[in-house]
Parts: C-alpha cells; sequence; structure tokens
C-alpha cells in the first residue's frame, strides 16, 4: 500500500473532496463476464499549514463471476448472490521544513478475504527543492476465510507482507522531471485459489518492484508527455515490462484531453502450466492454470476528457479498453488461451475549498 | 464456463447461466427468458393495477372474472397445495399483510381484533372458480400468487431455454433453483443452501441434474421483538407467524414443487417432516436451535450434503 514519491513538500492550503464512478466489465470466450460497478469518495483535508488529513472509502460490488464454490445459491429471499468489497484508507501528513512523515493505515472487506494495512513514509528534500528522497516501509495482514473452497473449507488462513520503499524525484529543468522507485515486498502466507480444485503456490512470495516516471512539458502545444516504465521480478518466476505514454493535452474552455497507451509483456509463474490438466501430476506439488500467472502480452488504450468548472470544481471522464493475448508477449506466450477483454469507464467530479 | 445473466424482478434479484459457445444465442435466450419473467411479473403482481390478480380482487364480492388457461393452472397448482396442507398453504391469506407490517419501525404485533377482521377474509374453499372464471364472494378478499410465481417463472425460462437450444443451464429466481440439464462438462450444477442466520455463508450443498432446489425461511421479511422473530410466513388459522424452522430446502423435478413443498413444510412446524418423508423428495431443515434435519429421496434424487466447515 506504499504510495509513490510524488509527494507535496508543503502542506495543500487547499482541501479536496472527490466523488468518482468507476465501472468495469470484461469478457472472454467461454468464461464468465464479469461487472463490477464502484463509487468512491475521497477527501483531503489540511489540518493546520503542516498537518494535513485524506481519506477514500470505496464499495465495491461485483456481479457476474463470484468465485464461489457453488454455481450459485438457494435461499429464501433474492438477495446476496453478488459479491462485493468495502475499502477504507486514511493518511495524515506532518510537514516539517525540509521533510514530511506520513502515516497511513488501510481495511478491505470481502465476503472470503479481510485486509488491514499500515505505513509509514519519511521523505526529504534539497534546499532548492529540486530533489526529493522518499523511504517508506509498509505492512500488510490479510486473512482468507474461503469456506466454499472447493478442497473443503479454508479458514482463518494468513497472510503477513512487508513492503519497502526507496525513490528519489529529481527536477531536470524547468520543464521536466524524472521520478524513479524500487520497492521490495516480502508475503509470507496463503497464496493459492482456494476456488480452483489444483492450485498450490509456494507460501512466500517476494517482489521487486521498479517503476520510473518522465514526465515533460511543452509549451508550444501547452502539452504534457507522461512516460512509465515498470519492472517486477516475482519469485512466483514471473518477470513483466510494462510502458506507458500519456499525452496531457490541454484545450480551450478549460478542457484537458489525455490519451494513453500501454503494453505490458509477462513471463509465466515458474508452477504455471498451460491447459490441459498435465499428465502425472502429483497432488501437492506445486502448479497453477491462473490465467494472470500465463504468459502474455497485454494492450490498454485509454482517453479521458477533463474540464475545470467555476468554484474549483473539475469534472472528468475516462474510457479505457484492455485486451490481452498469448501471442503478443514479447517471446513466446502462453498457447491454448482465449484473449481476454475489459473495458472500464471512469467518471470523476472533484471540488477544492 | 457459462454465460451470465442478471436482472432484477419480482423485487428480487435474479440470475440465469447459460452455458453454449453461441454467445449470441445465449443472449437471446436470456432475453427471451427475462422477458417472460417480466411477463408473469406483470400478469400475477397484486402492485400492479393492470395485472389479472388485480383485476380479481377489485372484483371481489361483486363479479367473476374470466380467466385464461395459464391462470386457471396456477389457481389448480394453488387448489392442490391448500388440499395437501389441510389450509395451510392459502392463496386468500395475503388479507393478513393488512395487520402485519413487516417494515413498521419500530416494529408492532397486531391486536387480536385486526387478525380477526383479516383473518375473517381468509378462505380457499369459500372462492369459486373453473378452468374459466374466478369469482372471490365476498369484499376485502385477495388472491396472492407470490406463493407460486416466481418457482412457476423459474420452470417457465427452464422450458424456454430447452426450447431454444440451450440444454445446459442454471436459473435461479430470488433463491429458487431450477438446473436445465447438467452443466456444460456434464457435472451436476452445484448449489449452495443459504445459511438462514448469515447472509454470505451457505449451510449445505446440492447437485442438481435437471432438477430444482427451493428454500423458504424466517428470514425474507421479518422483525424481532425481545428474542422472538415475527417472520412473514404466517398460519392463516391463527393469523400468527410460524416458528419451527429458520429454512427448509427441498429439491424436486420442478422449482414450483420444490418451492411449494418448502413453504407447505414450514407452514406445518411439527408436522414438515410428516409431510415431506412420503413425498419422496430430498430436503433440508434447519430449526430454530440451528440443528439439521436432512432426508435423502434416494435413487437418482438429488441429495443435500451438509458442510463440513460447520
Amino acid at each position: 500500500m506504499l504510495p509513490g514519491t510524488s509527494l507535496a513538500q508543503s502542506a495543500p492550503d487547499e482541501g479536496v473532496i472527490a466523488l468518482r464512478y468507476y465501472d468495469y466489465r470484461d469478457w472472454q470466450a467461454g468464461t464468465d463476464r464479469i461487472s463490477v460497478r464502484s463509487p468512491s469518495l475521497y477527501a483531503l483535508v489540511p489540518l493546520s499549514d503542516t498537518l494535513t488529513v485524506e481519506g477514500s472509502l470505496v464499495y465495491d460490488s461485483v456481479s457476474g463471476a463470484s468465485p464461489l464454490y457453488h454455481d450459485t445459491v438457494s435461499g429464501a429471499s433474492g438477495r446476496g448472490i453478488g459479491d462485493y468489497r468495502t475499502a477504507a484508507d486514511a493518511k495524515l501528513t506532518r510537514y516539517f521544513g525540509a521533510s514530511a512523515i506520513a502515516v497511513g493505515a488501510a481495511y478491505s472487506h470481502e465476503q472470503d478475504y479481510l485486509s488491514r494495512a499500515a505505513s509509514v513514509e519519511w521523505r526529504t528534500w534539497s534546499a532548492d527543492r529540486n530533489r526529493t528522497f522518499a523511504i517508506g516501509i509498509g505492512a500488510a495482514k490479510d486473512r482468507i476465510n474461503a469456506v466454499e473452497g472447493v478442497n473443503g473449507p479454508v479458514l482463518d488462513q494468513p497472510r503477513e507482507t512487508y513492503d519497502y520503499l526507496l525513490g528519489i524525484t529529481q527536477v531536470l529543468d524547468a520543464r521536466s522531471l524524472v521520478e524513479s522507485s524500487v520497492t521490495w515486498s516480502d508475503g509470507r502466507g496463503f497464496y493459492a485459489d482456494p476456488y480452483k480444485l489444483h492450485d498450490t503456490r509456494p507460501g512466500r512470495r517476494r517482489i521487486l518492484a521498479w517503476l520510473t516516471h518522465y514526465n515533460r512539458y511543452f509549451p508550444g502545444p501547452d502539452a504534457t508527455l507522461r512516460l512509465a516504465y515498470r519492472y517486477i521480478h516475482d519469485s512466483f518466476g514471473d518477470r513483466s515490462h510494462m510502458l506507458e505514454a500519456s499525452w496531457v493535452q490541454t484545450l480551450p474552455e478549460g478542457f484537458t484531453l489525455t490519451p494513453t497507451l500501454r503494453y505490458l509483456t509477462q513471463s509465466a509463474a515458474s508452477f504455471y502450466r498451460d491447459p490441459p490438466f498435465p499428465d502425472g501430476f502429483v497432488p501437492g506439488e506445486l502448479y497453477t492454470a491462473d490465467a494472470r500467472l500465463s504468459a502474455f502480452g497485454a494492450v490498454t488504450l485509454g482517453l479521458r476528457l477533463a474540464k475545470e468548472l467555476p468554484h474549483g470544481i473539475t469534472a472528468d471522464l475516462a474510457v479505457n479498453v484492455y485486451r490481452q493475448r498469448g501471442d503478443w508477449r514479447i517471446g513466446r506466450g502462453s498457447p491454448g488461451l482465449a484473449a481476454f477483454s475489459a473495458r472500464w469507464i471512469e467518471l470523476g467530479l472533484s471540488k477544492r475549498f | 464456463m457459462p454465460w451470465r445473466y442478471r436482472f432484477t424482478a419480482m423485487a428480487s434479484v435474479h440470475e440465469l447461466q447459460l452455458s453454449t459457445s453461441d454467445r449470441a444465442l445465449a443472449d437471446r435466450v436470456a432475453a427471451a427468458a427475462i422477458a417472460d419473467v417480466r411477463r408473469i411479473e406483470a400478469r400475477y403482481s397484486r402492485y400492479r393495477a393492470d395485472s389479472v390478480t388485480s383485476a380479481i380482487n377489485r372484483a371481489a364480492g361483486r363479479a367473476a372474472v374470466a380467466i385464461d388457461a395459464e391462470t386457471a393452472s396456477l389457481l389448480r397448482y394453488a387448489d392442490r397445495c391448500h388440499a395437501q396442507s389441510g389450509g395451510r398453504f392459502d392463496i386468500t391469506s395475503g388479507v393478513l399483510r393488512r395487520a402485519w407490517d413487516f417494515k413498521r419501525r419500530p416494529p408492532r404485533i397486531p391486536l387480536p381484533a385486526e387478525l380477526d377482521a383479516a383473518r375473517e377474509l381468509i378462505g380457499w374453499d369459500r372462492i369459486e372458480w373453473s378452468d374459466t372464471q374466478v369469482h372471490l364472494p365476498q369484499s376485502g378478499m385477495e388472491l396472492d400468487f407470490g406463493g407460486i410465481g416466481k418457482e412457476y417463472a423459474a420452470d417457465r425460462a427452464a422450458v424456454i431455454c430447452r426450447d431454444l437450444g440451450i440444454v445446459h443451464a442454471l436459473v435461479n429466481l430470488g433463491g429458487d433453483v431450477r438446473a436445465v440439464g447438467p452443466r456444460a462438462d456434464g457435472s451436476p450444477w452445484r448449489v449452495g443452501i443459504r445459511d438462514p442466520r448469515r447472509d454470505d455463508a451457505t449451510i449445505a450443498s446440492i447437485l442438481l441434474d435437471d432438477a430444482a432446489v427451493a428454500t423458504s425461511g424466517d428470514y425474507e421479511r421479518y422483525f424481532e421483538i425481545g428474542e422472538r422473530r415475527y417472520c412473514h410466513l404466517l398460519d392463516p388459522r391463527t393469523g400468527q407467524p410460524v416458528s419451527r424452522w429458520r429454512s427448509v430446502s427441498v429439491a424436486a423435478p420442478l422449482a414450483i414443487l420444490a418451492g411449494s413443498h418448502a413453504t407447505i413444510a414450514m407452514l406445518l412446524e411439527r408436522d414438515a417432516e410428516a409431510y415431506l418423508a412420503p413425498l419422496g423428495v430430498s430436503f433440508l431443515m434447519v430449526a430454530q436451535d440451528g440443528s439439521l434435519t436432512v432426508r435423502d429421496a434416494g435413487g437418482a434424487s438429488p441429495a443435500f450434503v451438509v458442510s463440513c466447515a460447520r
């Protein structure tokens, strides 16, 4: 749950309240269609010149593929077939002269999953404020309670993850900056999918993620180019590279249009096996057929339109489409996987005060 | 994996799962099945002024109302349930809702005089009906198809799926489940039975292949005063809520059978087991103390399997 490094160097003097509505739907030949609708609320409130508090609340309702063991449920009332998630987080930031400390907590609850997390982050900047260092540590304690697990109930299985972050932000010149961070995540506990008949994963997972952003402003078109690259090295054996480019174009009358293109290429986890189910499988050996751990390439196209309105109000609408295919990977993708597509729409309204 | 379609009607959430590689076919069949559920709701909802039910109820004490074959078949079925349940299952007992308000906060137990007034309007055996018309003899009497409409709609949806070429489907109308065939891979559909005291948990499973399961329970509409729960299932003889069982689930070839057997068992309270056992159906009953009564009909009938997680 560690945030990035791009944090303010002084307490903001304006508060923000934002409402977002997110609508997701995916499809794949021969599988369930999942749709998620989630409204969320975010607020940032400056408590004083040196202290701010911010927090958010999310409620997701998931319909379509609830990962339950049962195909459906018989009951005396028509409620409760769907899945839901509620999540909340809060962060308190205290600013000093040349540094700031942020303390955060997060909570997320689903029918079969409970997660609680806390984090502390300290950052400091140079006298000319052109360079910021950040260091952070986070811990998450999760509980998995899959009563309807396909191999019997999975009750109260723990998972503990510690995250460590190091980051730097460097202003290159008046128009560009680069920001880079490394996160090391070390988790122990239950990682398998309790809703799959055969799914055995290691009890420990370490992930190294390196994320770099480069932003450059172009005064001619009054636009900003944002580039991002992310590398992930996972002890499960999968590696991924993600490249993203956005063009934030200012338009007349307070409009901003941002097209985004993102490409991801990922290798499979070492214990991922393509369907069909392998011959000679020994129960208990590491095995997954989870498509998220397969080798694939994926492209996301996004377009966001935002408008500044009077009274500090900003409205925005974003549409994203995603497509994932085995043969879009650089190198060889996992064969035999149907292409997977998704789209999501976001509607946001925020007000500064 | 099947295509899933979720929709709301009859004040419940419904879901269709249709297994076919032909997405366009699944969409067409789902649209037809959903349209039929809405048709049945429009015809039989007592909340709609233009429904058949409202027309019959408005004419109570005045005139007979002409009915079609579909309505007559539902009346015949309701008549059979009335006879089998010794009068406990009575589609004229909806008038008790005038005395019992389950939405009112704080809750209130009706006065004996209020219940007496409502009970005077109950009596399926006083209804004059035939295959072509029905007449409620007393002004204020009402028919209510709520006890069988949803299950009937589930069976109709199953027929529509099969007629239009879907041979693997699972219909769940507000918790009443009807399976068309097995799953696409030939294995039976796996249906969980809701824990009557936890809406996010199940207490048992049943495997369905071309069969149905329905659950009736005290948790659909109720209020509590002190330790006592007052649920919406009312004994027409006393006007009082039943209290013996938290829920009863029954498996049967059709949803309408499963649903009415489950409701009758709830209404019969102490005599529930004696009613269900000779029917040759599998059932699962959860008593007020949480204890379970499970009966496997044997043969090819589906059987309830209680979760080991309990």
